[in-house]
């Protein structure tokens, strides 16, 4: 291994500057042992954030709240976008919280194989939205029945909390899950695909199982529930 | 954003910070308690535009730190310390790593104050080595190799496959 252990943990905490980071990568690919290393690195991280995540999901007690209320004078609602979202993810039964440790991943990984956006993404108010061959796979391709050589392959379809239908899919440089709205498939996941190096695949795999198991309500649609939402264009 | 809005919204975040520092609920809600107290009467201090949030955990692990040492001259060690000494005692390395597999506390409790404060800030509040240098008020080399100390540890109690 050409990198010391400072570099490899200064890479995973993001303290690398673009082209150390990008040499790692490469040395990564080629390189099991730094893969295994830097993939421990990750494990480490996301299972202690994942630990102390519920502790912030938690309702902040009345006394503390209090201590700034009063001297606010006025009633103060947590609006934060951010923070909604993080409670959102965190209000989760504790046997969860596991499998969303290895979820977790998912972020840690972002930018190890950066997708070309050109292809399969186009960016729309501040969201990703799959476009081309990523958008015609989620419109039309039923998971009972595209090939095994399907350039995309649609992994679970299910409803979220706010109804959407939403399809987990794994393309050769860009997997993630995909909601249907007004305007498209709104990716609320992404993350390396395919082509991946296989350590990373493997986590990216069971992230985003977790991740869907986290945003799904009810059960994933089978093949005929599957094939009726398609009939429907995908509408709540 | 008013002083006090702002300092709801990080209050989340303040409290995980705090239970990491602690190693304990009730404590880490006093902890917070006494942040918030001291900021507001401080708050002349903090300059606008300046992120509050750094400013906040300084008070905090500052407060923290403060206690700790004043536990430490009126003779009390905290229960985390004994438990710490205790299996330490043992020498029986792998059995207690092993007893630690799954008990990210018990292996957090296991880290020196200083080596527990990097861990939280950088890897589980997510802050630059620079900027937990600022917080902890020490070079960015020493957040490092406590960093690096701390992670060894965890490492090696919470298994390989952390």
């Amino acid at each position: 291994m050409r990198f010391d252990p400072a570099t490899v943990t200064a890479y995973v905490d993001g303290e690398l500057d673009d082209l150390t980071a990008r040499r790692i990568e490469r040395e990564a690919e080629a390189d099991p042992a730094l893969a295994a290393e830097i993939a421990r690195h990750r494990a480490l991280k996301a299972r202690l954030v994942a630990h102390y995540a519920p502790v912030a999901a938690e309702a902040v007690p009345d006394r503390l709240r209090a201590l700034l209320n009063d001297t606010a004078k006025a009633p103060v609602v947590d609006t934060s976008l951010a923070t909604r979202r993080e409670n959102r993810r965190w209000r989760l039964a504790p046997a969860q919280m596991g499998a969303l440790a290895a979820s977790l991943l998912l972020g840690l990984t972002i930018g190890l194989r950066p997708w070309t956006p050109a292809a399969e993404v186009t960016e729309r108010g501040g969201a990703l939205v799959a476009s081309g061959e990523l958008a015609a796979a989620l419109d039309t391709q039923l998971a009972s029945t595209q090939g095994a050589d399907a350039a995309v392959r649609i992994g679970l379809s299910f409803r979220d909390r706010e109804g959407r239908i939403c399809r987990s899919f794994e393309g050769a440089a860009l997997s993630g899950i995909g909601c249907r709205d007004a305007g498209g498939w709104t990716l609320e996941r992404t993350m390396g695909g395919r082509t991946t190096n296989a350590p990373y695949r493997q986590a990216n795999a069971g992230a985003l199982a977790a991740d869907a198991a986290a945003m799904m309500v009810g059960e994933p649609f089978d093949a005929a529930a599957e094939r009726a939402a398609r009939a429907r264009g995908w509408r709540r | 954003m008013r002083f006090e809005e702002e300092l709801i919204e990080l209050l989340p975040r303040l409290r995980r910070f705090a239970r990491g520092l602690t190693q304990s609920a009730p404590d880490a809600d006093d902890l917070c308690q006494a942040a918030i107290e001291r900021a507001l009467k401080s708050r002349d201090q903090w300059q606008d535009g300046t992120r509050l949030d750094s400013w906040m955990y300084r008070i905090t692990r500052n407060l923290w730190i403060d206690e700790r040492r004043a536990a430490g001259r009126r003779g009390v060690h905290a229960p985390i310390d004994e438990a710490a000494t205790q299996v330490a005692g043992d020498g029986a390395a792998e059995v207690e790593a092993g007893a630690l597999r799954d008990d990210v506390d018990g292996a957090m409790a296991r880290l020196p104050d200083e080596q527990r404060e990097v861990v939280m800030l950088v890897l589980v509040e997510g802050y630059a080595y620079r900027e937990a240098a600022e917080i902890l008020d020490v070079p960015v080399g020493t957040v490092t190799s406590r960093l690096a100390r701390g992670r060894d540890t965890l490492m090696q109690l919470l298994g390989e496959a952390a």
